[in-house]
Parts: structure tokens; sequence; C-alpha cells
């Protein structure tokens, strides 16, 4: 019964394809440091879970931000725990991509054919910290309040465009109801949409690839 | 790089393939095995550790010091580091936006800077080099982001070390480095590798040395009240302190009574539905943060000159709410202090703070007409006051704190005509309950602990214990 299903799902599907192409290729040994790049992809998997869970309560103004969040920590059943996971997730997979990072450069796994691979990590990395710096601000509190007036008016150093990044991104000349919704926009929608994209690129090209060996004398 | 190379290194890849694993189940299996660790990691994190509390934002509060996420903080610091330099250092978009773009530059283009196809760490003694010097400086400047440049004294000693371990040694350090390997040809591997390892080490101590200089500040942590019943605490706690000697302890007075210049005022109760019902909590913030200057009531926000913050006003308006507008259901709120055994001895953290806080500290503290006889902590109990040395005696009845208390005012030994102290508190006797805490706190010896208290507990007589 279960073989004609899929035998049925493999004919329109071609599972059996997918299986040879995607899981059963050959591999040079493996090193456990090789485990960084999936677990960062995990942790992402993990911070999307959380997070829609938490968008279920939460409320993007200032009137409501931290409420809301107080809400999900007292009120709502588990929401502390999935809050508690959406933190720490953030912190650890900051950390885990940049050792993922560190991991690739000191075995020189960047170079041919893998450069690609490297520039659309480097755009990981940096919508990684976007996200956190996003996020930051989510529960408005005082914590979240002024270091994120202090990130924009970092930005808002750059000469000649700066007065411009800088009302771009706080949606106005001050910390406003404005800048919460930016903030919420791009950390829900935009950035993990992007982040999502190249996610798929760098996986794409580690299976054209295939994963580098860890390098000897000889190379 | 020639077609040839190319060539070379995917046969040399093609080998390793033949004498390699499968990625299913092989790699996956490891990946899984991670991935769960770090899952359960999580839920640890998640459960015992949990996200700390902050208070809600506050933007009249400039008086707080920002602090970004932690893998931020080395940026922080390096600006402040970086602001010590003379001249270079007030063009502040060197540090902010040109060096970290050429960091973020060079990272990206790595490949393309790195393009001789050796991959063994013999052979790129350099690159490797650098990135260990940049990220033991990264990590050294997030440890020491907490040392400011200037300490309090004003000496910049601190400062100057800093730069030495998070701006001299690397820039001199990677220099040297880039010497070695484009002029100084003939420089060994060995050479280059001390350089790099007495370089990380020498910073490593600097900031060992800056760490154990800095004088630990104890962190001034506003307390948060997370639950509806702590909010509510909270909020009793700051009313009974700011807000009883006029509007009296449950909000009931409508001729204010004893206080200068406001004497024979009459006010709308406020724990009337007139206020209640017509004064919404965004209204209710505007009043207590803004005062009413007109009427005598002075601002209480600190935006407008006065002492609380956004989230204390928040407690208080919570407490009015659930206390006394009968819209509201108050929840079960926990008794001030947990009630007293037969022979057991009140502490000073369990029984007199939370008692002290909501009866007394409203005009025992700084800047109140008191006697100076002030209220808020376990030593200021026992030996301020004009007359401290007779208002806490070690069980004896007539210890003034407890005669006042008890609705017998102190006479002036020289002029017995005249009150010394009046009862306390003036306007309203303290419950019975109340009274019997003080009087057992001091006739066994003011402890300060529960677990000294707990010493000092006095087993019932066999006949008190015995049932009717
Ligand atoms: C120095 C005396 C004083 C203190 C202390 C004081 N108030 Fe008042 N308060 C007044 C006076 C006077 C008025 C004006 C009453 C009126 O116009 O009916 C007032 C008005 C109010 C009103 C508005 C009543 C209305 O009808 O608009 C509220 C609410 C209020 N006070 C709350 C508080 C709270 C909460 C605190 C403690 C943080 C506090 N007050 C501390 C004197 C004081
Ligand atoms: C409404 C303000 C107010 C409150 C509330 C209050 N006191 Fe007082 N207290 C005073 C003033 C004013 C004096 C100065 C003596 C006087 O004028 O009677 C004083 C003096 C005292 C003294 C004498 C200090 C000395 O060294 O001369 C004691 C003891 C004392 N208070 C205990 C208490 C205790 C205990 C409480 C809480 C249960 C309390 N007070 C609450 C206003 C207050
Ligand atoms: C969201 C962040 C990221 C995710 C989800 C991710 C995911 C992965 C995965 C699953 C792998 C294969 C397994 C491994 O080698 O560990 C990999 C490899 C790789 N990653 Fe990432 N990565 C991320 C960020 C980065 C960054 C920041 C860089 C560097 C700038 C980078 C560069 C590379 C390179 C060059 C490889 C190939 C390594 C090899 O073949 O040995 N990645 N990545």
């Amino acid at each position: 019964m279960w073989k004609k299903v899929y035998e049925w799902l493999d004919e329109r599907l071609g599972l059996n394809d997918m299986y040879t192409n995607l899981l059963d290729r050959p591999e040079p040994t493996g090193n456990w440091w090789n485990t960084l790049g999936s677990a960062s992809l995990f942790l992402f998997v993990m911070q999307g879970l959380t997070g829609i869970f938490l968008t279920v309560y939460y409320t993007p103004s200032p009137d409501h931000a931290y409420d809301s969040v107080q809400y999900i920590m007292e009120g709502v059943a588990f929401g502390w725990l999935i809050r508690g996971i959406h933190h720490w997730g953030a912190t650890l997979m900051v950390l885990v991509v940049f050792i993922h990072m560190l991991r690739v450069f000191f075995t020189a796994s960047f170079k041919y054919p893998r450069e690609l691979t490297w520039l659309i990590g480097i755009g990981l990395l940096l919508m990684t910290l976007g996200m956190g710096f996003t996020g930051y601000l989510l529960p408005w509190n005082q914590r979240a309040f002024w270091a994120t007036t202090v990130g924009t008016q970092i930005a808002g150093s750059v000469p000649f465009v700066g007065e411009f990044i800088l009302k771009a991104l706080r949606g106005g000349p001050d910390l406003s109801a404005l800048t919460l919704q930016r903030f919420f926009s791009a950390h829900i929608w935009m950035l993990p949409a992007l982040l999502a994209g190249l996610i798929g690129i760098h996986l794409y090209l580690i299976i054209k690839h295939g994963e580098s060996h860890f390098p000897s004398k000889e190379d | 790089m020639n077609d040839e190379t190319k060539k070379k290194i995917n046969a040399r890849y093609e080998r390793e393939l033949n004498k390699g694993e499968r990625f299913w189940p092989d790699s996956i299996f490891k990946d899984l095995i991670v991935s769960l660790g770090i899952f359960v990691l999580l839920v640890l994190l998640a459960t015992f550790i949990g996200v700390s509390p902050e208070p809600k934002a506050d933007p009249s509060d400039t008086s707080y010091i920002p602090r970004p996420e932690w893998y931020f903080l080395f940026i922080f610091k390096f600006l402040a580091i970086y602001g010590q330099i003379p001249v270079l250092g007030k063009i502040e978009w060197i540090a902010t936006v040109l060096i970290p773009g050429i960091a973020v530059g060079i990272l990206t283009l790595v490949p393309f800077i790195e393009k001789r196809p050796d991959r063994h760490y013999g052979k790129r003694i350099l690159p490797i080099s650098i990135m260990i010097i940049m990220v033991v400086g990264a990590v050294l400047l997030t440890m020491t982001s907490e040392v400011p440049t200037v300490s309090a004294d004003g000496s910049k000693f601190l400062g100057y070390l800093q730069s030495i371990s998070g701006l001299i040694i690397p820039t001199v350090a990677m220099t040297a480095l880039i010497l070695m390997s484009f002029v100084f040809k003939g420089t060994s591997t060995r050479t280059m590798i001390w350089t790099t390892v007495l370089a990380s080490v020498s910073m490593i101590l600097v900031s060992g040395v800056v760490l154990a200089l800095h004088p630990r500040s104890v962190v001034e942590e506003t307390e948060v009240a997370t639950t509806l019943v702590d909010q509510i605490t909270a909020g009793q706690d700051l009313y009974s302190i700011h807000c009883t000697e006029c509007h009296g302890d449950d909000g009931s007075v409508a001729v204010i009574e004893g206080v200068e210049g406001l004497e024979g005022e009459e006010i709308t109760p406020i724990n009337s539905k007139d206020v209640l019902y017509t004064i919404t909590d965004s209204a209710m913030y505007e009043v207590i943060a803004y005062g009413r200057p007109n009427a005598g009531m002075t601002p209480f926000g600190k935006a407008y000159g006065g002492e609380l913050s956004k989230s204390e006003i928040d407690y208080m308006t919570i407490f009015m709410r659930y206390m006394w507008d009968d819209r509201f259901e108050a929840p079960e709120i926990k008794p001030l202090f947990p009630a007293l055994a037969d022979g057991e001895v009140p502490s000073y953290d369990v029984h007199i703070q939370p008692v002290a806080k909501r009866y007394c500290v409203s005009c025992h503290r700084a800047g109140k007409e008191n006697n100076n006889y002030l209220m808020t902590s376990y030593e200021e109990i026992l030996t301020t006051g004009d007359n401290a040395e007779k208002n806490i005696i070690k069980g004896d009845e007539s210890s003034y704190l407890l005669q006042v208390i008890q609705e017998h005012a102190i006479m002036d030994p020289e002029n017995p005509e005249e009150e010394l102290i009046g009862v306390m508190p003036p306007s309203k006797a303290l419950k019975p309950d109340v009274v019997d805490v003080f009087v057992r706190w001091i006739m066994n010896g003011m402890p300060q602990t529960a677990e000294e208290a707990a010493a000092l507990f006095v087993l019932p007589t066999p006949e008190a214990t015995a049932a009717p």
C-alpha cells in the first residue's frame, strides 16, 4: 500500500531523483566544524517559527508594544518559553554565523570555486546583524529605545547623506511610532524575505560545488 | 587563475570525494546532533536565565545610559577609543563609517584579495594572523566595553591603556606582518607566528590590567514589576511614599491637612468616580508627571523635574485603578508581610522594610520634616534621628518609636507642656498587627535578616499551644 503511494508520488515529484541528487551525494570526510552552517540554518528556522508565534500577540505601537510583550511573558501559556527561545536564539545565531564564517576563512573554503558562496555569506552575516538591530527595538523598553536612538545616530553621521539615512530609518527626526512600525516591518518581512532568498542561493551553491575538503599539506 | 590550476583543484577534490563519506546519512547525522544540542541549550537558557525585565521606554529620561546588543558593543568601544585620538578623533565619520566600511569591504572581497589557490595554514600565515588579531581585538573590546575611557575621577589612564590594547598594538602588529610578507620577504614563518602570538598576548594582558583596575560599579537596577499583582504592590508603595501626605493613604482626602502651603485646601478625593471615571490612563499619566502646579501638586515625572520614571507612574495608575475603580476587579494581593506565628520574631528584611515603606518613608526620607529620622534602610532606622539613642532601645517598651506608634505622644522633658514627638503616623493610627510587628521586633533585638530572626524564635509555652 505505502509502496504504491510512494511510487505514485515519485512519478509526479521525482522523489528518487531528489534522493540521488540531494541526499545520496559523496562528500569529503566531514569535520564537526562543518556543522555550523546547518546550525545557522536551524537557528534561522527556529527564529522564524518562534517569531511567527510572537506576532500573534505583539502589537507594534509605542502605547501597546511594552504591554503586549509583558502579556506574552505573563499571560500567554508558554509565552515566556517562546520569547526566551527567540531572545537567546538571536544571540546564538549571531555567534554561530560568525564562527561559521571564521571556520570558512581558516580552512580557506572561500577559494575557487566557492567565491560566490562567500559573497552571499557576507550578505547573510549583515542581514543577521540587521535582524538583531531591528528586533532589539521591538519590546519598546528603556534599553531598546536608547540603544536604537544611539544606533540610528551613528548611521546619521555618514557625510552628506547621513541626515537622509537618519530620517529614513526613524521615519522623522526623532524615534517615534513610525520608527517602531518601520523596524517591525523590516524585522518580520523585508529582512527575513531577503535572508530566506540568500540562504536559498547559498545552499544551491553548496550543493552545486559540494562541501570543500579539509586542507592538508598538499593544498 | 588559469585553467590548469582549476583542473588541478577539481581533480584533487575528486580524489577527496572518493575516499570521503555520504551526505546522507553521515554528514546529516552530525548536523542533526548539533542542531538538537542547540535546541536543548535554547530551552535551558529560556527556562533558567530567561529574558531580564526592563522598564518601559521613557523618551524623557535622557539620563539612561544606552547599551546596545552585546554583539555591537565592540563597535561602541572602538568609537570611544577612537574619539581619544587628537584631531582625527574629532572627525566622527571616519570611525563610524569609513573604518567599518573598509573592514566590511575587505571581508567581502577576501576571495578576490587572497587569490592564490593555497589552502593549507602553513601557506596562509598572513591572512590567518590578521584575522586572529582582529578577532582577539573585537573580543577584548567587547569585554572591556563597560570601562569608560575617562574614569569617574577624571583620570584618563584607563583610556590610554585601552587605546594601547585596542588600537596601537593591533595596528603595529598588522603593519609589521604586512611588511614582513611584502617588503622583508626573507622573514621566516616562525617570526610571523611569534609576532601574532606576542601581539595577542600583550593585548590580552593590557586589557586584563584595564579590567582589574576598573572599580566594579554597582549597576543601579530599577525594579521592574512583571505580574499584575507585583505592579499593584509597587504602585501602592510608590503611592504611599509620594502621594499620601496630600491625598491620604486611600485617596479619600477632601480637605488637605498638615501640608505647608496647602492647609485647608479643598480637593476632589482622587478615589472618587468623579476623578477615576473622567481621567483616562494617559491623562492620569499626564496629571502625575506634570502635576497640578497651579493647584499645588508638584510634578513627579522625570521629564518635568520629578523623580519618577514612566514605568513607576504606570504602576501607580494600575494601583489606583484596581484598588479604587469599581470597573476593575482586583486580583488577590499578597499581604504586606507574612502573618506572625506565636513567638515568631519579625526581621527587617521581611517585615519592617515593607511596613516602613508603606507607612513611614513618605515622611521619613531625605528632604522632609521628620526630626532628621530617616527610615529607608536598616542602618538608618537604628541610628538616625534627633533622639536616636531613645528611639529604639532593644527590649524596652518605652522606646520612643513604640510609644508614638501606639498613640502616646512624647512630651518634651524640659518643657512638659510641649510635644517633642507627635503620634506616628500623624494622620491615622496603624493597625494592631502592624504595631505588633514593631513591638516584637524591638523587644527581641532588631534582627536584620530572616535567618537571624529565626534564630530568635521563642518556643511558645506548652499552655499556649495546648488545644482548647
Ligand atoms: C503637595 C500635595 C500633593 C501631592 C504630594 C500630590 N498631589 Fe495630587 N493633587 C494635589 C492638589 C492640590 C490637586 C488639585 C485637586 C483639585 O483640583 O481638585 C491634585 C490633583 C490630583 C489629581 C487630579 C484630580 C482632578 O480632579 O483632576 C490626581 C489624579 C492626583 N492629584 C494624583 C496624585 C498622585 C498619584 C500623587 C502621588 C504621585 C499626588 N497626586 C501627589 C496635591 C497633591
Ligand atoms: C505624615 C508624615 C509622617 C509619617 C507618615 C510618619 N512620620 Fe514619624 N515623624 C514625622 C515628623 C514631622 C516628625 C518630627 C516630630 C514631630 O513633629 O512630631 C517625626 C518623628 C518621628 C520619630 C522621632 C524621631 C526623632 O529622632 O525625634 C519617630 C520615632 C517616628 N517619627 C516614627 C515614625 C514611624 C515608625 C512611622 C511609620 C509607622 C512614621 N514615623 C510615619 C512625620 C511622619
Ligand atoms: C544565515 C547565515 C548562514 C547560513 C544559514 C549558512 C548556511 C551554510 C550551510 C548549511 C553550509 C554547508 C555546511 C557548512 O559548511 O557548514 C554553508 C557553507 C558555506 N558558507 Fe554559509 N551560511 C551562513 C552564513 C555564511 C557566512 C556569513 C559566510 C561567510 C562570509 C558563509 C560562507 C560559506 C561558505 C564559503 C561555505 C562553503 C564552505 C565549504 O564548502 O566548505 N556562510 N553555509
